[in-house]
């Protein structure tokens, strides 16, 4: 394996090498990197135009300049590393971590919600395939792919940030629109139930029903200012969660799993009011310790309660410790809304990565990074969904018509335990390489995204070098995002022989 | 496990889910949010006059690039707007890009014709951020920044070359340590109002160059550039901010304007506050934010309040969409310095190289009025055809100067007398025409279909050269019967000799014409504006006459702020709408 491994590397640097060097040779022939000096009536139009001759060293011949590029870059096995400068003399290196970061952080969430929200809509639309809820989401989602990004991002801002901060300002629902948000969900949920008509109608009734009070309620007493969730809707939900979770993994049969996640629920109640004082005004690091010991906390107590299902206990009571842990966590946001909208007027922005000289406690600060996210994260998500939910309709379809899966049926297991033991396992297995590799594009930055937000990520950067024909900047895109495909390429192989015994061989 | 159980269960969970959800945030906590929020920076402001408001202005998405503006490398318009809030100088470009004396900051008096002597004074309580006055030290510095040599190359990297040095050999003449001082020129020099006399603080260029300030004014004196080599080396690199988001040091990139730097996020944004020990008016408003966001963002920015004062891509959509917000909005639209115009190639074996008739068949024939009013006119009304090419038709002058050296006689398209200017000609028609431009540019492909159909009646064929190499090798190279594209002017009275004049550098169409050289040569060598009028008659009419080219338009510029700010006047010089933003308020 370790051979193995070392070859795929050997290979993937010269790759890497040879690739760089035509993208080198190709971007210092892409144009004119003088191009908006000569139009100049400067009187110092030549001085410039030296200037820029000497920063570039566009007097060199192309193989000196990339030899200059490439010695600078070998210097990074030494910890000497030197990309050089762009055209206006900024370093290379620090525009390359800027914007790492920047990018990191607006498509990490992106991408995260894209495959989460994208396995499950495959899997609801193979499992009720041919349903009007399936047609629906199909109809939708090659809409999404099809979306011409800039026109969904005006859009976007257009509803999702003007009018709503028109609206945040006085906040009024009408009964007519809550009777039209209450009908359309109630029927886009009774679409994913599916059942016989009775059965659907008693789903969309309640939910619209549910819907339309809540709407009107929540206006009537002035929530969508100063929201707040409070210790029992915490509880109840995670209560919720811990209940639905072993219900579709083990079913409310396993007494065990059930009680060992409900008192994970229990001692995270506990400690909701004891980490309150704590939790005013935390940091980071502490978040990240609060989160590990919620986990911890929770393979504790699976342990203890596990009994001949302890593996699973010891899982599923982590994972609701972990939901609960969130819970409290967007309990606390949600609390600060109230003070945030004081500081933030208008609080959805429709560029830049936060508010300039944006002064708010921990949370509130969040927030401003939360709601500036909020537009780009969602058009990232709704065009990458897409095609994680056709994957996985398709691989679950594939396995669905399996022979072992008739075989379980036929034994007389229920639905739910062959669909998530045995079709959805399997159905994850081609799913894996695609996430591996979108995990290396994502570090390539989303082009229009950035530029129709103002961010200034991996992608901005790309553009820009090669708008003023630049290639320090592009070289270092493309060492980034090269060697991200590389390695994740080889995740992937690890990753599949891992999760398919059959490749191992 | 019918509706039965489930069904009660998820209905009870509903129904409490939604009566406790009812209960709100405490509004009482937000309140004391915001007592503890105004920063400690925020009062002090108010004591020296500024409000502690915050304008979001954008002018671009290209970054700062550093406090020193004036090496090749971040010489930008996107530096300068932010950096001139910071450093004044002696003047300063009005809403019609007219030149101004800065009273605030001294004043600028010719006080001799021959030999030419400008007497400048720096404002009395003029002083650095770190409340070291601005004397004579500086204005010397800034001078051997343009003028030392060592090995005959220049010492400091600095844009301008040593042009200063060469037209002003001795150098300023002052006491150190003094407000006032002279510097005569050897030629005389029209543009002397645009030299840049005073820049950085030399107090801290010597301190970081390792020597005191008398021995740098010594050093300067004598040409000692060895003792002065440590002081370049901080000038070429000492003020310059490679890593975006790091400010420059506040005790060396001091501030001589309303302004100073307050805080830098890389990529995003960069603030300016008020320079507290700025000894003029104190700005309106506090915080000056510049975005770095792209230009097609800006309107609904400014809609959603994210920005307040903008400057977009001026065309007829985003004008559309701006009136659209309605009355929360203003929208200014001016005319730019940027103007088009069509130039003949002279050059060998061009169509129109020797023939003055073909020219004027060509000049007839090209639209001028209709491509003004369909393509500028929907985005400035007021747009008119341009007759001049060294005054703009919203600056002073423009008048006075068309009247005098241009008779209307290309006013109406006349496709009969062009095609008899043809014939008088004796060319072959259809006589092919060339027409090169930049694309992709829309606008000017349009221009070109207009002027095809145009001048195609007459006899002429006209091949639309669009390329998007057309900067980088057609004009160059001469590849061209007509070239379509414009210059962006700079204010300067004497820059159109590099462009009119006999193999001056940017005669791409290598036009020569004695009497417009003769007229430069007048022109430049008097400072008399009268004279420089008389003269630039002299040339336009001549341009006219032998037909150098034709000017087309001014490009108009948009301009659009939120009505609650006062004190916004668009501004067509390089500075922008930035130009008085320590006027603003709200």
């Amino acid at each position: 394996m370790t051979r193995y491994i070392l070859r795929r590397l050997a290979i993937s640097f010269g790759v890497l090498f040879v690739g760089s060097f035509l993208l080198y040779i190709m971007v210092i022939n892409s144009g004119d990197p003088l191009e908006d000096l000569r139009q100049s009536t400067a009187n110092n139009r030549d001085v410039l135009i030296d200037g820029r001759i000497e920063t570039m060293g566009l007097d060199l011949p192309w193989y000196e300049r990339y030899w200059g590029w490439l010695t600078g870059v070998a210097g990074c096995f030494y910890g000497a590393c030197d990309l050089g400068t762009d055209r206006s003399g900024t370093d290379v290196l620090s525009m390359l971590q800027q914007s790492a970061s920047a990018t990191l952080r607006l498509v990490t969430i992106a991408t995260f919600a894209a495959i989460i929200i994208g396995i499950i809509v495959g899997i609801l639309t193979a499992i009720r395939q041919y349903s009007g809820f399936d047609y629906v989401v199909t109809f939708l989602t090659f809409l999404f792919f099809s979306l011409p990004v800039f026109w969904a991002a005006v859009l976007l801002k257009e509803y999702g940030a003007i009018r709503y901060n028109d609206w945040i300002a006085d906040p009024q629902i009408s009964v007519i629109q809550a009777v039209i948000a209450g009908v359309v969900l109630g029927f886009i949920l009774q679409g994913i139930m599916g059942g016989h008509i009775k059965r659907r109608l008693f789903t969309g009734g309640a939910t619209a029903v549910f819907v339309i009070v809540a709407l009107l309620y929540f206006t009537y007493v002035g929530w969508w200012r100063s929201p707040a969730l409070g210790p029992v809707i915490v509880i109840l939900v995670s209560a919720a969660f811990a209940v639905g979770l072993t219900a579709l993994i083990t079913g409310l049969g396993n007494k065990r799993v059930l009680y060992s996640t409900l008192t994970t629920v229990g001692v995270g109640a506990i400690l909701y009011f004891a980490l309150q004082p704590i939790l005013a005004e935390p940091n980071w690091w502490l978040l990240l310790g609060l989160l590990v010991s919620a986990v911890v906390v929770g393979l504790i107590v699976g342990y203890f309660w596990g009994g001949y299902s302890r593996g699973q206990a010891m899982a599923m009571s982590a994972v609701t410790a972990v939901f609960m842990a969130a819970m409290t966590f967007t309990d606390h946001l949600v609390y600060a809304w109230g003070g945030f909208l004081e500081l933030k007027p208008r609080p959805i922005s429709t560029i830049g990565a936060s508010t300039p000289n944006f002064q708010g406690d921990f949370w509130e600060t969040t927030l401003d990074w939360g709601t500036q996210l909020l537009l780009p994260s969602i058009l990232l998500t709704l065009i990458s969904v897409a095609t994680y939910s056709r994957y996985t309709r398709s691989s679950m379809l594939e396995t669905m018509n399996q022979d072992y899966v008739r075989t379980a049926r036929s034994k007389g297991l229920s639905e739910r335990t062959v669909i998530t033991k045995h079709a959805f396992r399997n159905a994850l297995i081609p799913i894996t390489t695609i996430i591996a590799l979108d995990f290396a594009a994502l570090i390539g930055g989303a082009v229009i995204t950035e530029t129709v937000f103002g961010w200034k990520g991996m992608g901005a950067m790309f553009k820009e070098g090669l708008e003023h024909v630049d290639p320090n900047p592009v070289m270092a895109f493309f060492l980034v995002t090269g060697t991200a495909a590389v390695i994740m390429n080889l995740v992937a192989d690890l990753a599949y022989a891992s999760l398919d015994p059959r490749i191992r061989r | 496990m019918k509706i039965g159980t489930m069904g009660k269960g998820v209905a009870l969970f509903a129904a409490s889910t939604l009566a406790l959800a009812a209960c709100t945030s405490d509004a009482g906590d937000s309140d004391d949010a915001m007592s503890e929020s105004p920063s400690t920076e925020a009062t002090t402001e108010a004591a020296t006059g500024s409000n502690d408001d915050t304008i979001f202005i954008s002018v671009g998405e290209d970054q700062w690039d550093g406090y020193n503006d004036l090496t090749p490398d971040t010489y930008s318009t996107y530096n300068s707007v932010i950096n001139e809030r910071v450093r004044q100088t002696f003047v300063y470009f009005d809403e019609n890009s007219g030149i101004q004396v800065n009273e605030e900051f001294g004043n600028v008096e010719l006080i001799s014709e021959d030999p030419m002597v400008v007497e400048y004074t720096i404002a009395d309580d003029a002083v650095w951020s770190d409340g070291e006055p601005i004397k004579y030290e500086d204005v010397l510095l800034t001078w051997a920044a343009q003028s030392l040599m060592v090995d005959d190359a220049a010492m400091f990297n600095h844009v301008s070359g040593v042009d200063y040095g060469d037209r002003v050999p001795e150098g300023p003449q002052g006491e150190p340590g003094g407000k006032t001082f002279t510097v005569e020129y050897t030629n005389p020099y029209p543009d002397y109002m645009l030299t840049t006399v005073v820049d950085f603080p030399a107090h801290i260029a010597a301190e970081q160059g390792g020597i005191s300030l008398e021995e740098m004014v010594t050093a300067i004196q004598a040409g000692d550039t060895d003792t002065l080599a440590p002081v370049a080396e901080f000038w070429n690199t000492g003020w310059l901010s490679p890593t975006a988001g790091e400010l420059p040091d506040p005790a060396l990139a001091l501030s001589s304007g309303p302004y100073t730097y307050g805080s830098w996020e890389a990529g995003q944004s960069l603030t300016l506050v008020p320079n507290e020990n700025y000894w003029g008016t104190p700005p309106a408003t506090g915080n000056l934010t510049f975005r770095f966001a792209a230009a097609d963002t800006h309107v609904q920015a400014l809609q959603n309040g994210d920005l307040n004062v903008i400057e977009p891509q001026a065309t007829v959509d985003t004008l559309d969409q701006l009136e659209a917000i309605g009355e929360s909005v203003t929208v200014g639209t001016y005319d730019t310095l940027v103007w088009e115009h069509l130039d003949f190639n002279f050059a060998e074996g061009a169509a129109f190289a020797d023939s003055l008739e073909l020219r004027e068949a060509f000049a007839m024939c090209v639209p001028r009025q209709l491509i003004v009013d369909n393509l500028i006119s929907p985005i400035a009304p007021e747009a008119e055809v341009m007759n001049a090419r060294e005054r703009l038709p919203f600056q002073e002058g423009y008048e006075e100067l068309v009247s005098a050296a241009y008779d209307g006689r290309y006013d109406e398209v006349d496709i009969d007398g062009a095609a008899a200017k043809i014939a008088e000609s004796g060319a072959e028609t259809p006589v092919q025409v060339r027409l090169g431009y930049n694309t992709p540019n829309p606008r000017r492909t349009d221009v070109a279909a207009l002027i095809k159909d145009s001048c195609d009646q007459a006899g002429f064929e006209i091949v639309d050269n669009g390329s998007s190499e057309f900067f980088s090798a057609d004009l160059g190279a001469g590849d061209f019967d007509v070239a379509m594209f414009a210059w962006s002017g700079s204010g300067q009275i004497t820059s159109g000799q590099n462009i009119y004049g006999t193999e001056r550098p940017q005669n791409y169409g290598m036009y020569s014409n004695e009497t417009v050289d003769a007229g430069w040569d007048e022109l430049t060598a008097t400072l008399d504006p009268e004279a420089q009028m008389e003269q630039l008659v002299v040339i336009e009419g001549e341009l006219w006459d032998s037909l150098f080219g034709i000017p087309l338009f001014a490009h108009p510029g948009v301009a659009a702020w939120d009505s609650t700010i006062q004190n916004v006047i668009p501004n067509p010089s390089q500075s922008g709408i930035v130009w008085n933003a320590e006027e603003w308020v709200r």
